[in-house]
């Protein structure tokens, strides 16, 4: 889907909507998990 | 360009089979299946330079005293044997499957990010080809083993920091192809594949790449905090700073026991699959096996000071992981009680791919066993360091993972290629392994037993013998894992044509599909008669 434009299912736009909202949830967990560890191990090394 | 300017207008239904050809379709690549199959050439070739490096290992160990190897390079070769073996071949070899398999299995025309698939792909090889770099610099490769304990690893030379940033983008990668994984499943799956309809292979995938997004980050920040007390002068791990090496084994052990569940859990999914299609009966316990899955992996979170017990910790610690330890067997044998009683009354058959199953199934608990046996705290203070350690986990993770990989190559592969292999040199590979496994790992428990310690380049003369047991298995274990590249090469260029369903037990989605399967498959969402046609379990 996103990006390939295969969907023939009559509800692709509400699936890419999903497909979208999942990604960023699951991205944004990670990257503050990602960065956060980094982040909150620079400030702790600062103090 | 070709392929992503097609991609970019391919409303036109009829162009769903175009192909793009020669390099670009692989650089640009954003089918599931080409992704798969770059995932499933990579983690082959890791597994050779891998392997190569274990035959170095057991060549130095083959008698004692110090034969061909440096002990710096020694250390740098066990070292390396793990990184690359664990993210560089039993990881990417779970994602070339997932890839390969869960749309055709939930009913999807492709992963749900294509782009951020490839991405995740092409990573990998500038990752590894620096780790790999790391043996030509200064200083030599990485030695202090691939838990990375300071101050030890603080000691490494220029290729310290290369080290760090592979390891920083092996996962980036590892979590990126996570995230396509979950949200193809969770927004993808054709009306009609509820969750509970899903293939295991599918559900075990999905806790796996959970665990991934969870831990992942938690080595990143392990690796970072190496790096600055390197370079920057912070103290994380160094006692004269008021840091504590002991948090690094905390903190890279929070990853590593999931690390662990992450490496073995696709495998679980796949006997799944491959002991109901040869005991042409439904899985017995579903349901249960999507609730031990989904118990491994809870219980994964809170085991990970098992691995220090000898660090010296409070009683209750001890107690408490030594407990929550021996809970993970109660998950796990629920799923080899439900394996066997799928068997029970089945009209079996032994095709490589049962064959494989059926060996994981036997000497994966061996190590499960043996794992056991390293969680009670008593019996762990003899263990630790010990080569019982290097037994039980190479159990787990050779004919446990490895040996799930390969059984579901030899499942899936006359789906991909639409020839059948030469089902008798699989046989070969498959007896030649499974003997010679045994023979390579069996003997360390004695070793470890009687005292040798890991990770050493030389050993006392009481150990001989074992070793050279050892090592001749080692030697005809690798050797005989040639034959799996030739089995799938001759196959890919020709055999007998198979049907939509190679076996004439299988069940899923893929199996209604055509053998090999269109470049797109599903771009119309399957019907519900073949979806419950297909969770026959």
């Amino acid at each position: 889907m996103a990006g390939n434009g295969m969907s023939t299912a009559p509800d692709a736009g509400q699936r890419q909507r999903g497909v979208r909202r999942t990604a960023l949830l699951l991205g944004s967990v990670a990257a503050i998990f990602y960065v956060g560890f980094i982040v909150m191990m620079i400030w702790r090394a600062t103090r | 360009m070709a392929y992503n300017d097609h991609a970019a207008t391919a409303h036109d239904h009829d162009a769903h089979d175009h192909k793009p050809h020669g390099w670009r379709r692989w650089v640009y690549a954003t089918n599931h299946k080409d992704i798969g199959t770059m995932y499933l050439v990579f983690a082959g070739i890791s597994f050779f330079i891998g392997g190569t490096m274990a035959m170095l290992i057991r060549l130095e160990l083959f008698k004692p005293g110090m034969q061909f190897l440096d002990p710096q390079f020694f250390n740098s070769m066990t070292t390396m044997h793990a990184l690359e073996m664990i993210f560089g071949a039993v990881m990417p070899a779970w994602t070339g499957l997932a890839n390969w398999m869960i749309p055709m299995q939930v009913g999807a025309p492709d992963m749900a990010l294509p782009r951020l698939n490839n991405f995740s792909f092409w990573i990998l090889p500038f990752a590894f080809t620096l780790l790999l770099a790391t043996l030509f610099v200064p200083g030599g490769g990485p030695a202090g083993g691939w838990t990375m304990y300071p101050p030890l690893m603080l000691q490494g030379g220029a290729g310290f920091p290369m080290t760090i940033f592979a390891i920083h983008m092996m996962g980036i990668s590892s979590i990126l192809g996570a995230i396509n994984v979950v949200v193809t499943i969770m927004n993808l799956r054709a009306p009609g594949m509820t969750l509970l309809r899903m293939p295991l292979f599918v559900w075990t995938w999905l806790i796996t790449a959970y665990l991934l997004i969870a831990v992942m980050p938690v080595l990143a920040g392990a690796v970072t905090m190496l790096l600055t007390d390197h370079f920057f002068g912070t103290t994380f791990f160094t006692a004269a700073g008021g840091g504590d090496p002991v948090m690094f084994q905390h903190i890279f052990w929070f990853f590593g026991h999931p690390e662990v569940y992450i490496l073995i859990l696709p495998a679980f999914g796949v006997v799944s699959e491959i002991i109901p299609t040869f005991s042409r009966k439904p899985l017995f316990g579903y349901e249960a096996m999507v609730y031990a899955t989904a118990s491994i992996a809870f219980l994964s979170f809170i085991v990970w000071a098992h691995h220090m017990f000898t660090v010296g910790m409070p009683l209750a610690g001890q107690l408490f992981f030594m407990l929550s330890t021996m809970l993970i067997a109660i998950p796990t044998g629920v799923k080899v009680f439900n394996w066997t009683a799928t068997m029970y009354r089945g009209s079996l058959s032994f095709e490589p791919p049962m064959l494989f199953a059926l060996s994981f199934l036997f000497l994966f608990t061996i190590g499960g066993l043996s794992g056991l046996m390293l969680a009670i705290v008593p019996a762990d203070y003899q263990y630790q360091d010990t080569y019982f350690v290097v037994a039980h986990f190479h159990y787990v993770l050779v004919p446990g993972a490895v040996f799930a990989i390969m059984g579901a190559v030899y499942y899936w592969l006359p789906k991909w290629t639409g020839n059948m292999y030469d089902q008798t040199l699989a046989k070969w590979h498959f007896w030649l392994s499974t003997i010679f496994v045994n023979v390579l790992f069996f003997p360390q428990h004695f070793l470890g037993l009687a005292g040798m310690p890991r990770r050493i380049p030389d050993y006392a003369v009481q150990f001989t013998d074992w070793n050279m047991v050892s090592s001749i298995g080692g030697f005809a274990f690798g050797l005989s894992q040639f034959l799996f590249p030739y089995i799938i090469w001759k196959c890919v260029h020709g055999g007998v044509r198979v049907g939509n369903r190679a076996w004439e037990g299988a069940h899923g989605l893929e199996w209604e599909l055509p053998s090999p399967p269109p470049f797109h498959s599903w771009t119309e969402p399957p019907s519900d008669a073949l979806i419950q046609r297909g969770a026959a379990h």
